[in-house]
């Protein structure tokens, strides 16, 4: 009588083998280490460099409390996020919107 | 009761010390200045006995045989020299007492020394933790005892005797000042390196049927014996 | 009271960063405020095996510089939303990771959180000290290995000499945890054992966690092990020494080689 024939017919499902992990690994670090070398290589990360400008125009309108202000990234091998979080000052909702407002330059 | 292996060759000594010397400083004319020595020597004839000198030829530009000459000069008027200084290398051969450097300033006792006043108070220090790899624990005043290990990497240096109730894995250096009858006592014996009154043994050279049991080492003339305790 | 500890090591490479990740996440899933905070300084690790890498906005030296303040820096974690992740800086040098700088934060963080994690960096220059000085308990991640054991010496050395704990006299409750043993060469014979270690290092087990393919896959991810895989035998192990950190008495188990019954009953047939 074979052994494991006798156990394999009472035996449940298979346990599923768990997904392999390194392609996973393997993403991450080529996302990683692109934006990495970018700002090794004398190029600036494009997105930090997003991040001081748009606080620099926003400043030049509004006084900024540096406490106010949160920066979240996601980067991405595609598409990469940039959350720019600002608390306004109460009262320059009139002064702001109207900034915003302005057509964008042709 | 002992029952040690004896090592077969003698343990290397290192020591380091300081001796004061006179120092003679010949003057021109050489005659002259022999003969001053000669008038010491009427007055105190046995003020050179035991002294060796150190021959300080800076004042004077002699050649190699006028040197030799002077060395001899000295020596048969019962002074030993003990080294020269002050002088090239081209004028000093192999013969002459050896050419000395770093030599400092310092004060001559014209009398007898005193004896060395004694400690009245037996000094010890105890560490009630183990001590860790790196930590170097020294105290040249007395015994060291450990309550726990001392770690690999770790050594601790005594001028009396050093016990550690727990495993000796590092160095442990009793008797620095010259304290020939300082002993080292552990629980366990795994020590990197032992020595007692600079005279030292190194892990490798450790009886192997004694590695890792209560020992005691001690000096015994320039041998180091390591036996079993208890 | 918050309380601020090392996990640290002396040995580079033995599970520093793996731990504080799992510990640190087994903490938050047991209700507590975390932080965990990477002392490397040029060599980010923690921010990688959290899975945070793509969110790095701010670091601990642009803290410690001004240049940023401690709320911006610090990143949630996706998963378990008490607990935070303050990374080590990438691109600076050491000179620029102060002691008053790292004291200050501690203080601030102190205020916030239940625990401060500080994963230490290897050796015991400035970034290794610096995690340790405000620390009030440590860590000290060992693997059943000659230089390992001898390193962790000198660390415990350290914890009860160049904290700001020990300067006042005071304790630093210090526990080893013994990672990557491998049951298949201890029951060979071939590795130190766990009362081999804790006869040299004098210092109490806080757990022993198996060498295994689960804290590999789970840095792949991104995902602490603990979170990742909470049933397989290492997540237990962290899990088991984190109860442990908060005071429950849980009793130890060392692991075991897992022979599958079919290798067991293959293996006899062939003897």
């Amino acid at each position: 009588m074979n052994i494991l024939r006798l156990f394999s017919s009472r035996s449940a499902e298979p346990v599923p083998a768990p997904p392999p992990t390194a392609p996973i690994a393997r993403e991450r670090l080529q996302i990683l280490l692109a934006h990495e070398r970018g700002s090794f290589r004398g190029s600036p990360d494009l997105l930090m460099q997003l991040r001081e400008e748009i606080l620099a125009a926003v400043s030049r309108h509004v006084t900024l409390d540096p406490d106010k202000v949160m920066v979240r990234m996601e980067r991405g091998m595609h598409v990469s996020t940039l959350e720019v979080d600002i608390e306004l000052p109460s009262g320059c909702d009139a002064a702001f919107t109207a900034a915003v407002r302005q057509p964008a330059p042709a | 009761m002992d029952s040690s292996v004896e090592p077969t060759r003698q343990l290397l000594r290192l020591r380091g010390r300081s001796y004061v010397a006179f120092v003679f400083a010949p003057a021109v004319p050489i005659v002259g200045w022999l003969e001053e020595v000669d008038a010491t020597l009427a007055r105190s004839p046995n003020f050179f006995v035991g002294k060796p000198i150190v021959l300080d030829l800076s004042a004077v530009d002699l050649s190699q045989s006028a040197i030799a000459h002077l060395i001899k000069s000295i020596e048969q008027r019962n002074i030993r020299v003990l080294g020269l200084e002050g002088v090239d290398l081209a004028h000093v051969d192999a013969s002459m007492p050896p050419l000395l450097s770093g030599g400092r300033p310092c004060m001559l006792q014209p009398a007898e020394p005193k004896p060395p006043k004694r400690e009245t108070k037996e000094t010890s220090l105890l560490l009630d933790s183990p001590v860790r790899s790196g930590q170097s624990v020294i105290f040249t005043e007395g015994d060291v005892t450990v309550l726990g290990s001392v770690g690999s990497g770790a050594e601790i240096v005594a001028g009396g005797s050093i016990h550690v109730y727990g495993a000796l894995r590092g160095r442990a250096m009793a008797g620095v000042n010259g304290n020939s009858t300082a002993r080292i006592y552990c629980q366990k014996i795994e020590a990197e390196l032992i020595a007692i009154d600079g005279y030292y043994q190194t892990a490798e050279e450790l009886d192997a049927s004694l590695r890792s049991k209560p020992a005691q080492a001690r000096l015994d003339g320039k041998i180091m014996r390591v036996t079993p305790l208890n | 009271m918050a309380k601020v500890l090392v996990v640290t090591s002396g040995k580079g490479g033995v599970g520093k960063t793996t731990s504080t990740a799992a510990m640190g996440a087994a903490l938050a899933q047991a209700g507590q405020k975390v932080v965990v905070i990477d002392f490397d300084v040029g060599l980010r690790n923690l921010d990688l095996v959290m899975g945070a890498e793509r969110r790095v906005v701010f670091d601990l030296i642009n803290v410690v510089q001004g240049v940023a303040k401690l709320p911006q820096a610090l990143i949630r974690d996706k998963r378990l939303e008490n607990l935070c992740l303050l990374p080590a800086s990438q691109t600076k040098d050491k000179e620029a990771l102060t002691e008053d700088g790292v004291g200050r934060i501690i203080e601030e963080l102190r205020g916030s959180f239940d625990w401060v994690l500080c994963d230490s960096p290897a050796g015991i220059e400035r970034g290794a000290m610096l995690a340790m000085r405000f620390c009030d308990e440590a860590v000290i991640v060992t693997n059943p290995e000659v230089s390992s054991v001898r390193d962790s010496d000198r660390i415990i050395g350290m914890l009860d000499s160049k904290t700001v704990r020990a300067e006042k006299g005071e304790r630093v409750e210090k526990h080893v945890l013994v990672a990557r043993y491998d049951p298949a060469r201890a029951a060979r014979g071939e590795m130190i054992t766990i009362d081999d270690i804790l006869e040299i290092l004098a210092t109490p087990l806080l757990g022993i966690i198996p060498e295994s393919q689960d804290v590999l896959r789970a840095s792949n991810v991104g995902s602490p092990v603990t979170i990742n895989s909470p049933a397989s035998v290492a997540a237990r192990a962290y899990a088991d020494a984190t109860r442990r950190l908060l005071g429950e008495k849980v009793p130890m188990m060392v692991p075991h080689e897992r022979k599958g019954l079919i290798n067991l009953l293959l293996g006899r047939r062939a003897a």
